[in-house]
């Protein structure tokens, strides 16, 4: 895999990479109760990104590998931001987990090795691209929590 | 958990105080950082141990800019020429406006260019004073040249979001009569608009690259969201 010859050495670089693991393994969870409550090509969509979160996982763990470091394991069990009940709230629980996984590459996107970044930028951009489906709208600023840029849609 | 920090990293890059280590270049250059760090709300011994390197992140900014001065001008023309699509249209259009504002506000030259000017010389003072009167020239001279780009797009630009309109206006370019070619066409330009921004992102700062990431990607939702459009309305 093309990623794999992307080896983070600075300990910022690390960081940044198992912050996003860490978001990675809460998404992989999070969809599994998210996909529970959906249906029809909503569910079709959920799998769908849940495959997506699983590669990116496995790309993480594999860069971090390559550079000696231990990737950082999932929890056993993640406590939800709210609780599911339906599919609404199953498609909010989608829209939350997508915008932390686009949080936690903002981060990847501010180290300095440009691959990294670029690796950052890319899985920022389809997390974007996940949360605004899920969402049914766009946000000015993908990735930067709520209010965090003035100009920002609130 | 991870908040916007505009200081975290920018001084990652390395300063420009890189040719001449002397004591009396760093003292003439920590002078002559003043301004920026107070306009940029740097403080501290670190900032200035590592000051910002403004040149690159001030051109591609002015770029970026443009850019999402044209993208305006085209949303305009296009909402202008279809009312129904306006209505799908201004949540777009006013997300890029939220895009030029941010842009704008990472701009650390002064607007004024009068100002600015007037600023530099009071540092080229106070370095000489500090310096000993003596040869003051070096840091503060090579600042200039790296701050000359910025003082051209200050100049012809003006402040706030007064130069959005009528001078980008012109920049729109031949919008397709169609609603699906209008729809088409801001399609094409997102994906171009968000293209050239990720293709800048190794050259600019940290703070930067994340301004610029967060941008391309809103930019690559929209694609989707102008399929929508289409659709609908």
């Amino acid at each position: 895999m093309a990623r794999t010859s992307l080896r983070p050495v600075a300990a910022n670089e690390v960081s940044a990479l198992q912050a996003a693991l860490a978001a990675e393994h809460a998404a992989v969870y999070g969809y599994g109760v998210v996909g529970a409550y959906l249906s029809g090509t909503a569910l079709t969509t959920a799998t769908s990104d849940w495959v997506a979160h699983e590669v990116a996982r496995d790309s993480l763990e594999s860069m971090l590998r390559s550079a000696g470091r231990q990737p950082v394991a999932a929890a056993v069990a993640y406590r939800l931001p709210h609780r599911v009940h339906s599919a609404a709230g199953a498609m909010s629980l989608a829209v939350t987990l997508e915008d932390r996984v686009a949080t936690a590459y903002l981060g990847v996107v501010a180290v300095t090795s440009p691959r990294i970044r670029e690796f950052g930028a890319r899985e920022l951009l389809a997390a974007a691209t996940r949360a605004a489906s899920w969402r049914g709208r766009t946000v000015a600023f993908p990735g930067f929590p709520a209010g965090a840029l003035s100009a920002a849609r609130g | 958990m991870l908040g916007f920090r505009p200081e975290t990293g920018v001084g990652l890059t390395g300063g420009f105080v890189a040719a001449d280590r002397t004591r009396r270049a760093v003292l003439a250059a920590g002078a002559a950082c003043l301004p920026i760090l107070a306009v940029s709300g740097c403080k501290g011994v670190g900032a200035l141990a590592a000051p910002p390197r403004p040149a690159p992140d001030v051109a591609i900014l002015r770029a970026a800019i443009a850019a999402e001065e044209v993208m305006i001008a085209r949303y305009d023309a296009v909402v202008r020429g279809s009312d129904g699509l306006a209505a799908a249209l201004r949540p777009l259009r006013a997300e890029h406006r939220a895009h030029l504002a941010q842009l704008r506000s990472r701009l650390i030259v002064p607007p004024a260019a009068a100002s600015r000017s007037a600023a530099a010389s009071a540092d080229r003072s106070a370095a000489a004073s500090r310096s000993g009167g003596r040869s003051a020239a070096a840091a503060p001279a090579s600042r200039s040249a790296a701050a000359a780009p910025a003082l051209d797009g200050a100049s012809g630009r003006g402040s706030g979001d007064a130069g959005s309109g009528s001078a980008a206006s012109g920049e729109a370019g031949d919008v397709p009569a169609g609603r699906a070619e209008a729809i088409s066409f801001l399609q094409g330009a997102e994906r171009t608009a968000a293209a050239a921004l990720l293709r800048k992102l190794p050259a600019v700062s940290p703070s930067l690259a994340q301004l610029m990431a967060s941008v391309a990607a809103s930019e690559a939702t929209h694609v989707a969201a102008l399929a929508t459009a289409a659709g609908t309305g």
